[in-house]
């Protein structure tokens, strides 16, 4: 009898026991990631953040064990995107792959008297995958054959030679200014609509040069539409090896990447951060990524998150010091 | 010309294998649906397709994802002509005439002009891109903001005289179409402009949102508040097919609208919307009966139809050419063949003839099969105006919802266009056009961002507008078209002087 009381009593606690940990802490223990995942790209499909996002989680689900899908969220230069996974759920289910105008934005709003949409610390850096130094394009019908002649000509006529970017506060518009802050000369901005038509604006005539993306630019180059004068980089291009860049020609405080990063909402646990970061060095090392990037013409650069994070905040700096210095546009 | 035969033989050998074949007919297909869903326009639907080309030889990927572009200029007249719902921001000028054609019970003549004005405009538009690519695009180029003002400013002239009905209400039409086509992000400075803290507006309300509701969903919604029941439409085979009068006067229009579609589309900028309104006010302009304009005349559909597929391949043009995506569809393209490995610069042609020849032999292919699939749903979407309206116009509203969300993604592009339904409601009840709403919100943010422009290029200068020859040619031309306008005035004095002389002859 009282052996029978304890069985059930042994039996009736086992259930208990299954009930209370089983759904719970046993779903918590299989390991992150058990459903998908929704990775928000903040600009249209084609653009630098998408053609290197996609790629980039067609491997990473082979790690993550778990299907990664894109979602263009776009509009206001990136902000929608970016402000829903600011106050998406941490829970590693909502990620992003975002561009270098991320640091940009909060520092407009605020310029302007505006709450910021986002702030920087809203966001986890899981990984650097790109960045891709802009260069100076000038026409090949300009005179200037190296930057030392742009220079000189731009401070002969101030606010006279004229240069289109993608847009206001834009990658191509905060490059440009940072390199004339630093060279002391003053350039005519003309924004337009985005990459291609400030490239068309160029071509056309009707600016005198831009500050763009390597890949555009050696295409025209290799037909004698355009002449590159400078790197923004840190060291030369690979695909430009004869281009000098601006800081070896004494403008130290010029440096400019358009970078793509996987970012995490802030408060996102560790543990997830983990699994998220060590699937990404893996995925990096993909050979079907690796041929992706490789055919765009863009350099992986690939940065673990301590080291994606003091990058970042180095960047950021830089940027926030030149779109200080651009202030408001009248 | 004997070498662009071979290389065109060279293209026609790329297509004419079986998957090409497919590729070509599955873009044909998707775009003609893309065109046909309200919301979902060309750019939408190359933009979600585009990542499953990646896979996909890019000769594959490009004759998809172009054919979906073209195809898209198709199907998007459809839902204009039958139930005055813009499929895509093109066919806006399509539901004026096109739609009240479908009311006059001359719904299937309508398609069947659509799709066979789209066929011709495609086809010559081809042989102009093939022929005339690398020279054309090089002239395009030399088009920069002043000239794009002073071609919409002429634009706008003509268009003056665009709708019936009260010219007052017509021009406060205008200025409220101007007024809401300001909301967003000030591309010049940064600032938010009557976005009342909604990030979501940054770029203003779409022109999707504001066509479709404006049009279709007060369509809908005037419709479900009307009394009378109207019949329900038994289309006859005889009635499917345009007549021999309504063939004689598309001749023109579609010939016309080819002409200036082509050339508007090379055009940097969104050039295959701006085409169809420039066709369709020259086409009024030159009519010898503008007052069948809005009432149902054939040429209002003919024109801008053909203008809109002459144009959307025209776009492509600076892209195969010169390798500058001018506008946002070519930049996808773009995208599409960067992710191949292939940049197109001024050496594509040169360098990818396969891609290029291949590209333009499937687009002869493509236009031709999109003809054959078109003409036969002229009778199956005919049919789709006998659904009785309770039925049919709630499922409508569904597309109209779930096409316009899945644009962006965006509940706010949801809420600009019920917004606009209720408006245009309002508008019609009171006896406002709607179109000329849509056109101001459709071009204010590109006239005031090319003015804009053409004022920083020239360090606040208004001396730009006239210095440079082809903007001063178009200013020259809205003088004219409104000196033009003042005709009557003297035309009335001539008409007394010989009213007089008659008189004094027969007394």
């Amino acid at each position: 009898m009282n052996a029978r009381r304890m069985l059930l009593a042994v039996l009736a606690m086992g259930c208990l026991l299954a009930t209370a940990f089983a759904p719970g802490p046993a779903l918590a223990a299989d390991p992150y990631p058990t459903r998908p995942i929704q990775v928000i790209v903040p600009f249209p499909p084609g653009g630098v953040a998408d053609l290197v996002g996609r790629p980039f989680v067609a491997a990473l689900e082979k790690h993550l064990k778990q299907p990664v899908v894109i979602v263009n969220k776009t509009g206001a230069g990136g902000a929608v995107g970016m402000q829903a996974l600011a106050v998406s759920k941490p829970d590693g289910y909502s990620l992003m792959v975002a561009l270098s105008s991320i640091s940009v934005m909060p520092e407009v709003d605020t310029m302007f008297g505006r709450p910021p949409v986002y702030k920087l610390s809203d966001f986890a850096p899981i990984a650097l995958l790109s960045a891709d130094p802009t260069v100076l394009i000038v026409s090949s019908k300009s005179p200037w054959k190296t930057v030392a002649d742009f220079v000189a000509d731009a401070k002969k006529r101030p606010g006279e030679i004229k240069y289109s970017s993608s847009g206001i506060y834009g990658t191509m518009h905060v490059a440009m200014e940072m390199f004339a802050h630093s060279a002391g000369i003053k350039l005519r901005h003309i924004p337009t609509g985005g990459g291609g038509p400030a490239l068309t604006a160029l071509l056309g005539g009707h600016v005198d040069a831009l500050s763009g993306g390597p890949n555009i630019a050696v295409a025209q180059m290799k037909a004698g539409t355009v002449r590159v004068l400078g790197g923004w980089g840190d060291k030369r291009l690979a695909a430009l090896p004869d281009v000098p860049t601006l800081k070896e020609l004494g403008y130290k405080d010029v440096e400019f990447y358009i970078w793509s990063g996987f970012f995490a909402p802030a408060a996102t646990p560790e543990p997830i951060l983990k699994v998220l970061r060590e699937a990404t060095a893996k995925a990096v090392q993909a050979p079907e990524f690796k041929a992706a990037m490789q055919k765009m013409e863009t350099p992986i650069a690939y940065l673990d998150a301590p080291e994606f994070k003091t990058f970042w905040d180095k960047d950021a700096d830089r940027l926030i010091k030149s779109v200080r210095n651009i202030g408001k546009v009248q | 010309m004997e070498s662009t035969l071979h290389n065109l033989l060279l293209g026609f050998g790329t297509v004419f294998t079986p998957t090409n074949l497919l590729y070509s007919f599955v873009g044909c297909l998707i775009g003609t649906m893309v065109g046909v869903l309200p919301g979902v326009g060309p750019l939408a639907g190359i933009s979600m397709l585009l990542p499953t080309t990646f896979g996909l030889h890019p000769t594959s990927a490009i004759i998809l994802l172009a054919g979906i572009y073209y195809g898209a200029m198709y199907g998007g007249s459809t839902t204009s002509i039958l139930m005055r719902i813009p499929g895509e921001a093109a066919s806006v000028m399509t539901c004026i005439d096109g739609y009240a054609m479908a009311r006059k019970g001359r719904a299937g003549p309508a398609l069947s002009i659509a799709a066979i004005g789209s066929f011709i405009a495609g086809t010559l538009s081809v042989i102009g891109l093939m022929l005339l690519a690398p020279s054309l695009a090089r002239f395009a180029l030399g088009f920069g903001p002043p000239e794009y003002f002073c071609l919409l400013v002429c634009g706008l002239v003509v268009l003056s005289y665009m709708t019936g009905g009260s010219i007052v209400k017509n021009l406060s039409m205008i200025c409220l179409g101007l007024m809401i086509g300001m909301i967003g992000i000030d591309q010049m400075s940064g600032y938010f402009r009557f976005s009342y803290g909604v990030t979501a507006l940054g770029d203003g309300i779409g022109i999707v949102p504001v066509a479709v509701g404006l049009f279709g969903v007060s369509e809908i919604l005037a419709t479900a508040g009307s009394a009378d029941i109207r019949e329900v439409l038994k289309p006859r085979l005889r009635d499917l097919l345009p007549s021999g009068q309504e063939l004689k006067d598309s001749v023109g229009p579609i010939g016309r609208g080819t002409l200036l579609g082509f050339l508007i589309g090379i055009i940097p900028g969104s050039a295959h919307i701006i085409s169809t309104f420039v066709a369709y006010a020259m086409e009024r302009r030159l009519s010898k009966h503008p007052e069948r304009f809005g009432e149902g005349a054939i040429e209002g559909v003919a024109g801008p139809e053909a203008a809109n597929n002459a144009a959307s391949e025209g776009a492509l043009v600076p892209l195969l050419a010169l390798g500058v995506p001018t506008g946002p569809i070519p930049a996808v393209l773009l995208a599409a063949l960067m992710v191949h490995g292939i940049t197109p610069g001024p050496l594509f042609i040169k360098e990818q003839p396969e891609v290029f020849w291949g590209l333009i032999a499937s687009m002869y292919v493509g236009n031709t099969v999109l003809l054959l699939l078109n003409l036969p749903m002229v009778g199956i979407f005919v049919n789709f105006l006998r659904v009785p309206y309770r039925i049919l116009y709630p499922i409508i509203l569904l597309f109209c919802i779930v096409g316009v969300y899945a644009v962006n993604s965006s509940m706010v592009d949801v809420a600009a266009m019920c917004v606009m339904g209720l408006l245009g409601y309002l508008l019609r009840k009171l006896d406002f056009e709607t179109a000329p709403l849509v056109l101001g919100a459709v071009l204010a943010p590109i006239i005031e961002f090319s003015f804009r422009q053409a004022l920083a290029m020239s360090n606040g200068k208004y001396a730009i507008f006239v210095e440079r020859p082809i903007a001063a040619t178009f200013l020259a031309v809205a003088l004219a078209m409104i000196l033009l306008g003042l005709k009557p005035l003297v035309f009335k004095k001539k008409d007394w002087r010989e009213r007089l002389t008659e008189a004094e002859k027969s007394g």
